[in-house]
C-alpha cells in the first residue's frame, strides 16, 4: 500500500452526519478541512466529540457524507486508516494485571508491528512518557498520571501519522497536567499530527496549533488558534491618582475620535482600530496632561473562552 | 576537585523520538498478536505462578490415564497372556479417551470468561479495535487460541497412549500399521471437540463482563441439558429419543462416534433414534453457527 502524500490535511469532512438508529443526530452536515499538526477539538459533553472519533477511526459508517483523514477515504480503507493511527482514550482502559511493557508491546503488535520491534518501541516509548523505571510493574499498581502516561505511549508504539487524545488531561493533578501537555506539545517535533479532544480550553491554546469547535454536532469555528486569538483593537487602561479618574481620561480622548467604554473608576476599555500604534501616544499623553497615574495599558488579545461565548452564544 | 577525563566521565545522550521505518502488518498480523496474546494468557506465561498452576495442571490430569495404561502394560509386558488380556479388555480406546473431556469442559468453562470479560470489563477493547483489526478478527484469534488448546490438551494424551501402546506391543511397526486409520480420526474427533468447546464457552461468556458468570453459564447449560436429556431418554424406555438433541454436550461426541465408527455409539441417547446420525451432526452444526453467529453480532462494533 503506497502511503498518501504527507502534505495532503489531516482530516477532510463533506457534509458529515451521524444519526443514531434512535433518532439522535450527533454531527449534522459538519465540513471542515483541517491541516497537519496539533489540533484542538473543543466542545462541551455531547457536542460530537466521541462520534468524530469513532467515525474517523472507521469504527462506524457515516449516515451521509464523507470523510477523509490523513489523505485516506474512511470509507474506503477503514483498516488501512487506523493502521496509521493511534487512540488514547479518556477512560481507563489497561489490563491493570499485566505490566506496563507488556500492554505497550502487546498494542504495538496488534498495530501490525513484528514481535521484537514492538518490545523495542514499546520500550523507547515507555522511556519517553519517562515510565523507564516502572515498565515492569503492573498496571494495577500505577497512578492516574502513570495511566495516562502509559495510554499515550501504547498510542504512540507504532509510530503513527495521527494520534487521537480523548481528554488527555482528564483526571490529572496539575503536576500531571503539566507533564502530560508537555508531551501532547512534543508531538508535532516527532512528526506526530495529533487531535485532543478536550473541553479545557486553556490546554487547547497551550498546545495546539489549530482548533475546531464544534457544537451539538454543528461546526462553529475552526481555525489556526494565533489568528483566532489575535488583536482585538481594544487597550485597556487603568489609571488613578484622583476621583472618577478613567472618567476624565474619557472626555480627555473624545476629541482624537477614540471611543472609550468605562470599566469602573479607574478602568477603560479604548477603541483603538481607527488610531493604530498611535494611540498609546495619545493615552499617554492625556493622561499625563490630566495629572493621572498610569498603572497599566495594555491591548488585549481574544481568548479562546471569548471565541467560545461568543460562537455558544449564537442563535 | 578532581576532574574526570572524558573518558570516564559519561555523557547525557537524549535519543529524542525515533520513527519506525520497519514492516507494518495489516489484519493478519494483528489478528495473529491476539491469538498470541489470548494463548499466552490462557496458558499463563508472563503471569505469575498461580495462574500457571491450572492449565499445566489439567495437562496433567488429561494423560495421567494414558500414562497408567502404558506403565500397566508395560509392567505386564513379560507376561504375553496377561498383556494381551489386558489390552483385548481395551479400557481405554482412542474413541472413549476423546471423550474424558470433563477436566477439558472445566478448563473452558475458566479460561473462556478469563480471555475475553476483562476485555470488556477492563475496557480494552477500544484500544484494540482502534487498531487494523475487526469484530471477526477479534473473535478468530480468541476462539483460535482457546481451540487450540483445548486441541493440544486432548491430543497430547493421545499421542502418548499411541506411542506407548505401540511400544508395548508385539510389534511396534504392525501395531503402527494395523492402527493407522486413528492417526486422522484422533485429531479429527479432538478438533470437532476443541473447536465446539471453544466457540460454546466464548460464546456463553460474550454474553457477560464477569467471569464467574461466564463459567457457571456454561457449566450451567452443560448441566441443565444433559439433565433434560437424561429424563427425556428415560421416559423413553430405552428407545431414544430425538428430543435427546436438547444435550448440547453429547452432540460432540455423537460426531466422534461417526468419525470413529461410522455410525453413532450404543451408549448415544440418540442411537436408537433413526436418522439420529443426522440429527445429531445437524444439531451440532446448528449450536456451532448459532455461536459464531452470536459472536459476531456481539463484536460487530465496539463504543470508544
Amino acid at each position: 500500500m503506497v502511503p498518501p502524500p504527507a502534505g495532503l490535511p489531516l482530516l477532510r469532512a463533506a457534509g458529515l452526519t451521524m444519526t443514531y438508529p434512535g433518532g439522535t443526530t450527533a454531527l449534522a452536515g459538519m465540513t471542515v478541512e483541517v491541516p497537519r499538526g496539533s489540533v484542538g477539538l473543543v466542545g462541551a459533553n455531547g457536542a460530537g466529540k466521541t462520534t468524530l472519533f469513532r467515525l474517523m477511526l472507521g469504527l462506524m459508517q457515516p449516515s451521509a457524507g464523507w470523510l477523509e483523514v490523513t489523505g485516506r477515504v474512511v470509507a474506503h480503507d477503514p483498516v488501512g486508516v487506523r493502521s496509521r493511527l493511534g487512540y488514547m482514550p479518556e477512560h481507563d482502559c489497561l489490563p491493570l494485571d499485566q505490566t506496563a511493557a507488556d500492554v505497550v508491546a502487546t498494542f504495538g503488535e496488534i498495530a501490525g508491528l513484528p514481535v521484537r520491534a514492538a518490545r523495542q518501541r514499546a520500550s523507547d516509548m515507555l522511556d519517553l512518557v519517562g515510565l523507564d523505571e516502572a515498565r515492569f510493574r503492573p498496571i494495577g499498581g500505577f497512578s492516574t498520571g502513570m495511566r495516562q502516561r502509559t495510554k499515550l505511549a501504547q498510542a504512540l508504539v507504532a509510530d503513527p501519522e495521527l494520534v487521537l487524545l480523548d481528554e488527555p488531561t482528564a483526571g490529572l493533578d496539575p503536576v500531571g497536567r503539566e507533564e502530560m501537555l508537555e508531551l501532547v506539545g512534543r508531538l508535532a517535533g516527532f512528526g506526530i499530527s495529533a487531535i485532543m479532544a478536550t473541553h479545557l480550553l486553556d490546554d487547547v491554546q497551550r498546545v495546539c496549533e489549530h482548533i475546531v469547535m464544534i457544537d451539538r454536532g454543528h461546526l462553529v469555528l475552526t481555525g489556526p488558534i494565533d489568528q483566532l486569538t489575535q488583536r482585538t483593537g481594544v487597550m485597556r487602561v487603568e489609571v488613578g491618582g484622583r476621583e472618577a479618574a478613567a472618567e476624565a481620561l474619557v472626555g480627555a480622548l473624545a476629541p482624537h475620535g477614540m471611543a472609550s467604554t468605562l470599566i469602573d473608576d479607574g478602568t477603560l476599555d479604548i477603541d483603538t482600530r481607527d488610531r493604530g500604534e498611535e494611540a498609546f501616544d495619545i493615552v499617554r499623553d492625556a493622561t499625563a496632561d490630566l495629572g493621572l497615574r498610569l498603572y497599566s495599558l495594555s491591548t488585549r488579545h481574544r481568548s479562546l473562552d471569548d471565541l467560545f461565548l461568543q460562537q455558544a452564544g449564537r442563535p | 576537585m578532581t576532574v574526570l577525563p572524558p573518558t570516564l566521565s559519561g555523557a547525557v545522550y537524549d535519543r529524542g523520538y525515533r520513527p519506525y521505518a520497519g514492516p507494518r502488518g495489516g489484519r493478519r498480523e494483528a489478528t495473529l498478536a491476539v491469538w498470541r496474546l489470548s494463548m499466552r494468557r490462557a496458558l499463563g506465561l508472563r503471569r505469575s505462578w498461580r495462574q500457571k498452576v491450572f492449565p499445566w495442571s489439567l495437562l496433567a490430569v488429561a494423560t495421567i490415564p494414558a500414562v497408567v495404561f502404558v506403565g500397566i502394560a508395560w509392567a505386564l509386558r513379560q507376561d504375553t497372556f496377561e498383556l494381551s488380556q489386558f489390552l483385548a479388555e481395551d479400557f481405554l480406546s482412542y474413541r472413549e479417551y476423546v471423550g474424558v473431556s470433563t477436566a477439558l469442559l472445566l478448563f473452558v468453562a475458566l479460561t473462556a470468561p478469563d480471555l475475553i470479560c476483562p476485555d470488556r470489563s477492563q475496557r480494552v477493547l477500544p484500544l484494540m479495535f482502534s487498531r487494523p483489526l475487526t469484530g471477526s478478527d477479534y473473535v478468530l484469534a480468541k476462539v483460535g487460541a482457546l481451540a487450540a488448546i483445548v486441541f493440544g490438551f486432548g491430543f497430547l494424551p493421545q499421542v502418548v497412549l499411541f506411542v506407548g501402546r505401540m511400544l508395548v506391543s508385539d510389534g511396534a511397526l504392525d501395531y503402527f500399521t494395523d492402527n493407522a486409520e486413528v492417526l486422522w480420526q484422533v485429531p479429527a474427533a479432538v478438533a470437532v471437540l476443541a473447536v465446539y468447546y471453544a466457540l460454546l464457552g466464548i460464546a456463553l461468556a460474550s454474553l457477560t463482563d464477569r467471569r464467574i458468570v461466564g463459567g457457571v453459564a456454561l457449566l450451567g447449560v452443560a448441566l441443565v441439558t444433559s439433565a433434560i436429556a437424561g429424563i427425556v431418554e428415560g421416559s423413553s424406555g430405552g428407545d431414544g429419543s430425538a428430543l435427546a438433541v436438547i444435550n448440547v454436550l453429547a452432540l460432540p461426541l455423537d460426531v466422534r462416534d461417526l468419525i470413529f465408527l461410522g455410525h453413532l455409539g450404543f451408549d448415544s441417547a440418540l442411537s436408537g433414534v433413526e436418522g439420529g446420525a443426522v440429527l445429531a451432526t445437524g444439531a451440532y452444526l446448528v449450536v456451532v453457527l448459532a455461536c459464531v453467529a452470536l459472536l459476531l453480532h456481539r463484536y460487530r462494533e465496539v463504543d470508544l
